[in-house]
C-alpha cells in the first residue's frame, strides 16, 4: 500500500522537481490521493486584538454591603420583558444572553465564575460580567410557619435577569468553535433559557425577527387591535400587552409570536 | 383583569382615594405558564405569523448541492498544471492502479522513464471539475477509482502496453492520443498498426506498380522482351479471330 504522506506535500514536489526525473524518481512513488480534497480556511488575525491585564471572571460577594438590610417587595416586574441595559456586545467577541426572565443567586454566579476560569485559556481569552452581583432582598418565612405574623427575614440576595440581557462576554484570541462548549455547557445550568451568540449570529437572530415582521402575511396585528381596543379586547389584557405585544407571556418570551 | 383596578395612581403625597380595593387578583409573572383568557387566545391565534408562501412547496426539487462552490487556491494550482500537462503532451493513458507497492511504482516509473513517459497523480475530484470545463469532457468517465496518468510527448504506445502487462496492479483503462479518445482495446490495435513510414512506403510501391514493373521488364535479356511481345501479338490475333468468328 501507499505510504501516507499527504497529497499537498506531493504537489509541492511536483512543483519542486527543478532536477529533471531523478527527484522524481526517488519520491513521486510516496504518493497517497485521496478522493476528494480537504481544504483549510486561513486562520482569522488576531494582531489587532487586546487583551485586558485581568482576563478571569471576578468574585461576586454574596450580598451588598448594608448596615440596615431593608426588606423589599417582590416586585416580580423586574423580570417581565425586554432588557433594555446590557443587550449589546461591548468588547467581547461572544456571550451568554438570556432568552427568558429569571433570578440569579449566588450559587448560580459562582457556578459561572468557576466554570469559566477553569476551563478557558487565561492566555487567549478573556471573560467579563455583564450582570450585576445580587443585590435584591429575596424573604422567606421558616419552613412550616402559618400565615401571618408579618414578612419574612432576608433568605438570600438575587439579581433580576431579563429576557435579552448578557450574562457574561468572553473574548480574545479565539474562535465561536473553541468556546462554544463550555459557554453552553453553562448557559444550560442557568434558571432560564439562555444561548451563546457571537456579534454576527446576534445579529442575525434580531434580522431574523425583523424579516419576520416585515414579511408577515397576516393582516391584523397584535398591536393594531390593543391600540385600538377592538371588541374591548383590553379587558382581558394587561397594560404590559400593549408595551410587548403578545411576545412575552410574564417571564416567558415567546419566540414565535412576531 | 382585577388588578389593573387595584393599580390607582395617587396623584399628590398623602391623598387618598374614597374607595380601595381589596381584592388582590393572581400575579402576572409566574413560573408556570398563565392559562390565557379564552378572549386572549382568540386574539392570539387571530394575530399569529403567517409567512410568505414558497415559490415550490418543500420536497419538490432535490436540493442545491455544493457544486456551485468556488475553486480554493489549491484546486486552482492543481488545474492549471493540469492544463499545462494536457496541452503539452500527445498521449495521456489513464490508468487504473489497484494497490501497487512503492517499489513496483518505483520500477514501473524507471521503465517508463526510458522511453520518455512520466507517471502523474491528480485528485479525480479536480480532475473531472477540471474536464467538465474543458473540450476533453469526454474523458470524465475514465476518472473513477485510483487512477494514474501516464503522459508522453511521442506516443509510446508498444512500450507503455509491455511494460504495464509485466505490472500485476495496473491496468489500462483509456488513452487520449493524437487527439482520439481510445478504449484499452483501441490502444492494442494503435500498437498494432505499422508506423508512418511504412504506410507511406505501402502506399507509394502501389501507386507506381505498373510503372516499376514496366521498368523491370524493360531490364531483362531483349530475347525474352521479344518472345514476350510475340505472344502478346499471337494471343490478340486469337481473341481478334473468335470474336469477328462471334460477329458473324
Amino acid at each position: 500500500m501507499f505510504s501516507i504522506i499527504k497529497a499537498a506535500v506531493g504537489g509541492l514536489t511536483a512543483l519542486c522537481r527543478v532536477n529533471g526525473h531523478q527527484q522524481g524518481l526517488l519520491h513521486g512513488h510516496l504518493k497517497v490521493l485521496a478522493s476528494g480534497l480537504k481544504t483549510h480556511d486561513i486562520p482569522p488575525d488576531y494582531s489587532e486584538v487586546m487583551l485586558p491585564d485581568r482576563r478571569k471572571l471576578k468574585f461576586v460577594k454574596k450580598m451588598p454591603d448594608f448596615k440596615n438590610a431593608k426588606k423589599e417587595m417582590k416586585n416580580l416586574k423586574d423580570i417581565q420583558g425586554p432588557a433594555t441595559a446590557a443587550n449589546a456586545f461591548t468588547k467581547g467577541e461572544f456571550a451568554i444572553v438570556a432568552m427568558g426572565g429569571g433570578y440569579l443567586h449566588w450559587g448560580h454566579i459562582e457556578m459561572i465564575r468557576l466554570t469559566i476560569n477553569r476551563k478557558m485559556d487565561p492566555k487567549t481569552t478573556f471573560a467579563r460580567w455583564r450582570v450585576n452581583g445580587p443585590y435584591k432582598p429575596v424573604t422567606r418565612k421558616g419552613l412550616g410557619m402559618r400565615m401571618g405574623g408579618g414578612k419574612g427575614a432576608i433568605d438570600q440576595y438575587v439579581t433580576p435577569v431579563r429576557y435579552g440581557r448578557f450574562i457574561v462576554e468572553v473574548g480574545g484570541k479565539v474562535e465561536l468553535g473553541e468556546i462554544q462548549r463550555i459557554m453552553t455547557e453553562v448557559a444550560q445550568k442557568l434558571p432560564f433559557k439562555a444561548e451563546v451568540f457571537s456579534r454576527a449570529s446576534l445579529a442575525a437572530f434580531q434580522k431574523r425577527h425583523a424579516d419576520m415582521e416585515q414579511n408577515n402575511q397576516n393582516p391584523w396585528t397584535f398591536k393594531e387591535i390593543t391600540l385600538g381596543n377592538m371588541l374591548g379586547i383590553r379587558k382581558v389584557l394587561s397594560p404590559k400587552d400593549l408595551c410587548h405585544n403578545g411576545r412575552f407571556a410574564g417571564k416567558f418570551h415567546l419566540p414565535w409570536r412576531v | 383583569m382585577a388588578a389593573t383596578l387595584c393599580r390607582i395612581l395617587l396623584p399628590k403625597q398623602g391623598w387618598l382615594p374614597f374607595t380601595q380595593c381589596v381584592r388582590h387578583g393572581s400575579k402576572s409573572v409566574t413560573r408556570h405558564k398563565r392559562p390565557l383568557h379564552f378572549l386572549k387566545q382568540k386574539l392570539m391565534s387571530v394575530t399569529r405569523y403567517i409567512p410568505p408562501p414558497r415559490p415550490v412547496p418543500l420536497g419538490a426539487y432535490p436540493r442545491k448541492t455544493s457544486r456551485d462552490q468556488e475553486d480554493d487556491p489549491f484546486t486552482i494550482l492543481i488545474k492549471k498544471k493540469l492544463k499545462s500537462v494536457l496541452q503539452e503532451s500527445k498521449m495521456i493513458a489513464v490508468v487504473q492502479n489497484s494497490g501497487s507497492t512503492g517499489d513496483e511504482m518505483v520500477l514501473l516509473k524507471y521503465k517508463l522513464l526510458k522511453h520518455g513517459i512520466t507517471v502523474k497523480f491528480f485528485p479525480n475530484q479536480v480532475v473531472r471539475s477540471f474536464l467538465k470545463d474543458s473540450t476533453y469532457s469526454n474523458m470524465a468517465p475514465l476518472f473513477i477509482g485510483h487512477t494514474v496518468l501516464f503522459i508522453s510527448k511521442e506516443p509510446k504506445v508498444k512500450e507503455m502496453l509491455s511494460s504495464l502487462r509485466t505490472s500485476r496492479h495496473m491496468l489500462l483503462l483509456g488513452a487520449f492520443i493524437d487527439n482520439t479518445l481510445l478504449s484499452a482495446q483501441g490502444v492494442v490495435s494503435y500498437s498494432k498498426l505499422p508506423s508512418v513510414a511504412v504506410v507511406q512506403g505501402e502506399l507509394v510501391s502501389g501507386l507506381t506498380l505498373l510503372t516499376s514493373q514496366t521498368a523491370a521488364m524493360l531490364q531483362r535479356h531483349p530475347a525474352q522482351l521479344s518472345a514476350l511481345l510475340q505472344q502478346h501479338v499471337k494471343q490478340q490475333s486469337s481473341e481478334g479471330a473468335p470474336k469477328a468468328e462471334e460477329a458473324t
